[in-house]
C-alpha cells in the first residue's frame, strides 16, 4: 500500500474519531474504537485492538468534564497505533509515543477553541441581531465540522512526515510555553463560572455562592452533592408559604 | 387562547433531537456549547417566532448564552426550554427573563449529574468490558464498549425531550398562571448559584509553585496560603473576573488577556 493512500486512510480514521461530538458524543474518539480502526486500514486488526486496550487504559483519566480539556487522545492512538503497527515493535511503545503526540495536538486545538471557535460564535452573536436563524445554522455547521477537518489534517500530516519530524517539533516547543498551556487552561474556566454567576445573581441570593464554593473549597463537597443540597434548599423557598403582594416584583437588582 | 395558537409539533421535536447530537462540538472557551445549544433550539424558534424578527432576535439571543451540560441528557433542558418558548409565543405576558432563569440554574445541576453518569460510570464499566476483550485483540471490544456507552446515551437523549417538553408544557403554563413562575426562577437560582460555587471552586485551578528555602528546610509557599484559605487563588481570580465582566470587559479581550499573563508569568516562572 503506497504511503499516499495509507496517508488518506489515516485522514479518514482520524476525521471519523473526532466527528463524534457531531453525532451525539459517541465517545468513539477513545482509543479502544481509533487504535482498533487504524489496525483495520493498515491491515493488522488484533494489534489495533490490543493497542487499543493498552492506551484506552493510558488515556482513562482524560474526560471532558467541564471545561478541561483532556490529551487529544485521537491523534495519541493514531500516530502510537499506526507506528507499532507498521514497525511491528513492541506494543508498549505506543504508549510512549501517543502521549506527547496528544499533548501537542492539544495545544493546537485549545489554540482552535480559545481563539477560532469565539469567533464563529461572535458572528452568531451578530447574525442573531438580525434575526438571521439560517444563516446561523450554516455558521454552526462550518464552524463544528471545520475544526474536525483542521484537526484531522494535522494527524494525516504528522502520519505523512512520520515519527523524526514529530519528535523534532516536541523538542523545539519551549518548555514555558507547554507549561503557560497548563496554566492557562487552569484559570479560563473562571472565565465561564462567572459568566454563569452572573446571570444568576442578585444580592439577596450572594450568599449561596459563597456557601457553594466553601461546601467545595473546606469539605470538598463534589458538585453533585452540592447540587442534591440545593435541591433541597430550593424546594424549602419555593413551597415556603407567603403573601404574595400583587404588583412587586422583587426579582429586579 | 385565541384561534391562532402556535404549537411546537413532533417534526420539530426530531429535529432538535437530532440537532442535540452535536452539543459538544463547537465547544469553545468563551461561552462552552452555545452555538450547538442555539442550533438545537433554532427549528423550534422558527416555529414559534417566523412572523416576529424582534422576538426571533431575542430568543436567538437567549439560547447563544453560556452553555454548559452533559450532551446526553441535554434534551431534557431543550425540551423544558421549548415549552416555555411555546409559552411565551402564545401569552403576552409571559416573562421571557424566566427562560433564561430556569435554563442557566438547571444545566449545572444537570452537567453535574450527567457528566458522573455518562463520562464517569458509564465510560469506567464501558472500558473494563472493552479493553478485556480488546486486549485479547478482539473486536468485540471495541463493540461492547461503543454499545455500553451508546445505547443508554441515546435512549436518555431522545425520552429526555419528550419528559422535557411534555412535563415543561403543562408546568409552566400553571406556573404562569398562579403567579409562581417568579419563585420557581429564584428558587432555581439559588440551585444554581449554589452548584456554580461549587464550580468555581472544583474547575478554576492555580498553584505557585514557589518554594522558600529556610536553613535547608524547604516549604511550597502554595502550602501557606491554603492555611490562609484552600481554593484561595481560584477565589481570586474567579472575583476578579466577575469584576471585569461588570465592567463590560468583551470575553475576548479577557482570554487573550488570560493567555499573555500567563505565557509571561510562565517564563519568569512565577505559575
Amino acid at each position: 500500500m503506497s504511503l499516499t493512500l495509507q496517508t488518506l486512510l489515516i485522514f479518514a480514521v482520524a476525521f471519523f474519531g473526532y466527528m463524534h461530538s457531531y453525532v451525539g458524543s459517541t465517545m468513539w474518539n477513545r482509543p479502544i474504537v481509533v487504535s482498533t480502526l487504524v489496525g483495520a486500514v493498515l491491515g493488522d486488526l488484533p494489534t489495533g485492538c490490543k493497542v487499543g486496550a493498552m492506551l484506552e487504559l493510558a488515556f482513562l483519566g482524560a474526560v471532558p468534564i467541564g471545561a478541561s480539556n483532556p490529551p487529544d487522545m485521537v491523534s495519541g492512538a493514531v500516530i502510537g497505533t499506526a507506528y507499532v503497527v507498521l514497525q511491528s515493535t513492541d506494543i508498549e511503545t505506543a504508549v510512549a509515543l501517543a502521549i506527547p503526540v496528544a499533548a501537542l495536538v492539544a495545544i493546537f486545538d485549545n489554540f482552535l477553541m480559545m481563539f477560532v471557535l469565539p469567533e464563529a460564535a461572535h458572528i452568531c452573536d451578530r447574525l442573531a441581531d438580525k434575526a438571521d436563524a439560517d444563516k446561523i445554522d450554516v455558521v454552526v455547521r462550518a464552524a463544528s465540522i471545520g475544526n474536525k477537518v483542521a484537526l484531522a489534517l494535522i494527524v494525516a500530516l504528522g502520519f505523512y512526515f512520520g515519527i523524526p519530524v514529530i519528535e523534532k517539533i516536541l523538542a523545539s516547543i519551549p518548555e514555558f510555553v507547554t507549561h503557560a498551556m497548563d496554566v492557562v487552561a487552569g484559570i479560563l474556566p473562571a472565565i465561564g463560572v462567572a459568566i454563569l454567576a452572573r446571570n444568576m445573581m442578585s444580592k439577596e441570593l450572594a450568599p449561596w455562592l459563597m456557601f457553594g464554593f466553601l461546601a467545595t473549597a473546606y469539605l470538598e463537597v463534589p458538585t453533585f452533592g452540592i447540587a442534591l443540597f440545593g435541591i433541597g434548599v430550593a424546594m424549602l423557598y419555593f413551597f415556603k408559604k407567603e403573601v404574595i403582594v400583587e404588583g412587586v416584583d422583587d426579582n429586579e437588582f | 387562547m385565541n384561534s391562532n395558537v402556535k404549537k411546537i409539533t413532533q417534526k420539530e421535536l426530531n429535529q432538535v433531537f437530532l440537532r442535540s447530537c452535536t452539543l459538544d462540538s463547537g465547544w469553545n472557551y468563551e461561552r462552552q456549547q452555545h452555538i450547538n445549544y442555539c442550533f438545537t433550539m433554532i427549528p423550534v424558534l422558527k416555529k414559534l417566532y417566523s412572523d416576529d424578527p424582534e422576538k426571533m432576535k431575542r430568543a436567538l439571543h437567549r439560547h447563544l448564552e453560556f452553555m454548559a451540560c452533559t450532551p446526553h441528557i441535554v434534551t431534557l433542558l431543550a425540551g423544558i426550554t421549548a415549552a416555555m418558548e411555546e409559552e411565551n409565543a402564545n401569552n403576552p405576558d409571559f416573562d421571557e427573563q424566566s427562560i433564561s432563569a430556569v435554563k442557566t440554574s438547571l444545566m449545572g445541576p444537570m452537567a453535574g449529574f450527567g457528566d458522573s453518569v455518562f463520562w464517569g460510570s458509564l465510560l469506567t464499566i464501558a472500558v473494563g468490558v472493552g479493553t478485556s476483550f480488546a486486549s485479547q485483540g478482539s473486536v468485540l471490544g471495541p463493540v461492547l464498549f461503543f454499545l455500553t456507552i451508546n445505547v443508554p446515551g441515546f435512549l436518555s437523549r431522545y425520552y429526555g425531550l419528550k419528559i422535557g417538553y411534555n412535563s415543561g408544557t403543562t408546568f409552566f403554563a400553571n406556573m404562569e398562571k398562579s403567579g409562581m413562575i417568579n419563585k420557581l426562577s429564584k428558587a432555581a437560582a439559588i440551585l444554581g448559584l449554589l452548584v456554580v460555587g461549587s464550580m468555581a471552586a472544583s474547575q478554576i485551578s492555580i498553584e505557585i509553585p514557589w518554594v522558600i528555602d529556610i536553613n535547608g528546610i524547604t516549604t511550597p509557599i502554595q502550602e501557606y496560603i491554603d492555611w490562609i484559605m484552600p481554593k484561595f487563588l481560584p477565589a481570586c481570580a474567579f472575583v476578579l473576573v466577575y469584576w471585569l465582566l461588570g465592567k463590560k470587559i468583551k470575553t475576548t479581550t479577557l482570554l487573550l488577556l488570560t493567555f499573555v499573563v500567563c505565557i509571561i508569568l510562565s517564563y519568569f516562572q512565577i505559575l
